[in-house]
């Protein structure tokens, strides 16, 4: 954010708003300069955890199926694998811009105005 | 190390009044009083900043208005047309995370966000809520979700469960995220803290390095609260449109 001085007096203006923003702890809103970059960093703060709490969800879920059934080790070793597809499918959607999106589709078009951009 | 220097003595729930009903621990914690807090402040940010209504906005009138187009712009973008109804919902949901981990990051405060059941029933609510609008929206058909389209049957039988997992997930990282992010940085700077107080003079390192983190976590306290509210504006999106 501390790049070199802004050449005109609105730019100045718009960069002190924003360190004001970031003051008080509110993202830019969409729109200002730096908003790619808040989004990037929302994306990866976002993608850090997801695929680690697939796996493990998936796994304690096998691991109470298998207590139930009885079928001690089968069920969770297969959602042991069924979490890792799922946090890598949730990773790759969050990291191509389908959102978190659940099946395999395109991004809807008409929704609001910068869908694509968002996300 | 003493008790009080401990890195996770920070996050212990002590009850303030101790109320019992009928076998139930109902007591008023330090937890229950930063909650109240975080919902004082908000509601007399919003009510006294919006109260003069100048069309030339003051200071707190201009926070109040700030925030509240920066949500309204969040969910118009992320969730699409027919979300309107739901930007209340959304709104206090981020307002309640951004305060309450900002406000864990005054010293001697609690830090509500870092407990997961706090986080963890804010994100079933999340989940409950966008699974309900769904269904009511779509009946039957909002099972479609979960069966990707042009697939051959076989194919089904493997990818129905990914997706289904996929989507029963969608609580625990949601809940996961912030607890973790609030309960690691606070254990950071009171491990540094605690360093700082058995060192000496040497103590000038661990302090700097925790005024550094304690930038990053201020950071990261806004940026989990606006993670969490665009995630809540993506899953109602799922909801509302069913591509």
């Amino acid at each position: 954010m501390s790049e070199e001085r802004p050449p005109d007096e609105l730019a100045q203006l718009g960069r002190r708003l924003d360190q004001a923003r970031s003051r008080r702890g509110e993202a830019p809103v969409a729109g200002d300069d730096n908003a790619g970059q808040q989004q990037a960093l929302g994306i990866g703060f976002r993608i850090g955890i997801e695929f680690v709490v697939a796996i493990g969800v998936a796994t304690a879920l096998g691991w109470a199926i298998d207590r139930v059934l009885g079928t001690r080790p089968f069920a969770m070793i297969v959602l042991f694998f069924l979490g890792v597809a799922a946090g890598m499918l949730s990773v790759y959607r969050a990291i191509t811009g389908r959102g978190a999106a659940v099946g395999l589709r395109p991004p809807p078009r008409d929704l609001g105005r910068d869908a694509e951009r968002k996300d | 190390m003493a008790l009080e220097l401990h890195p996770l003595a920070q996050f212990k729930i002590e009850p303030l009044i101790p109320i019992h009903i009928g076998g139930l621990d109902l007591s008023y914690t330090n937890s229950a009083l930063f909650m109240t807090i975080a919902v004082v402040l908000i509601t007399s940010l919003l009510v006294f900043g919006t109260r003069r209504n100048a069309l030339v906005p003051g200071r707190w009138q201009s926070i109040a208005e700030m925030s509240y187009e920066f949500v309204a712009d969040m969910v118009e973008t992320n969730a699409g047309h027919g979300a309107e109804p739901y930007f209340p919902f959304v709104f206090t949901l981020f307002m309640f995370v951004l305060f309450s981990n900002l406000l864990g990051l005054i010293p001697y405060s609690y830090t509500v966000t870092s407990q997961i059941i706090v986080t963890f029933a804010l994100a079933a609510a999340v989940f409950i809520g966008v699974t309900i609008i769904g269904i009511a929206k779509h009946g039957a058909h909002f099972l479609r979700l979960f069966v990707p389209e042009g697939v051959p049957i076989i194919l089904l039988l493997l990818l129905v469960p990914i997706e289904l997992l996929s989507y029963f997930i969608r609580p625990f990282t949601l809940s996961i995220r912030l607890f973790a992010n609030m309960l690691a940085g606070h254990t950071m700077l009171a491990i540094f803290g605690g360093f700082a107080a058995s060192v000496g003079l040497l103590a000038i390192l661990p302090v700097a390095l925790d005024v550094a983190i304690f930038a990053l976590e201020v950071l990261v306290a806004a940026l989990q609260a606006y993670v969490f509210a665009i995630l809540t504006c993506l899953y109602l999106r799922d909801a509302l449109h069913l591509h």
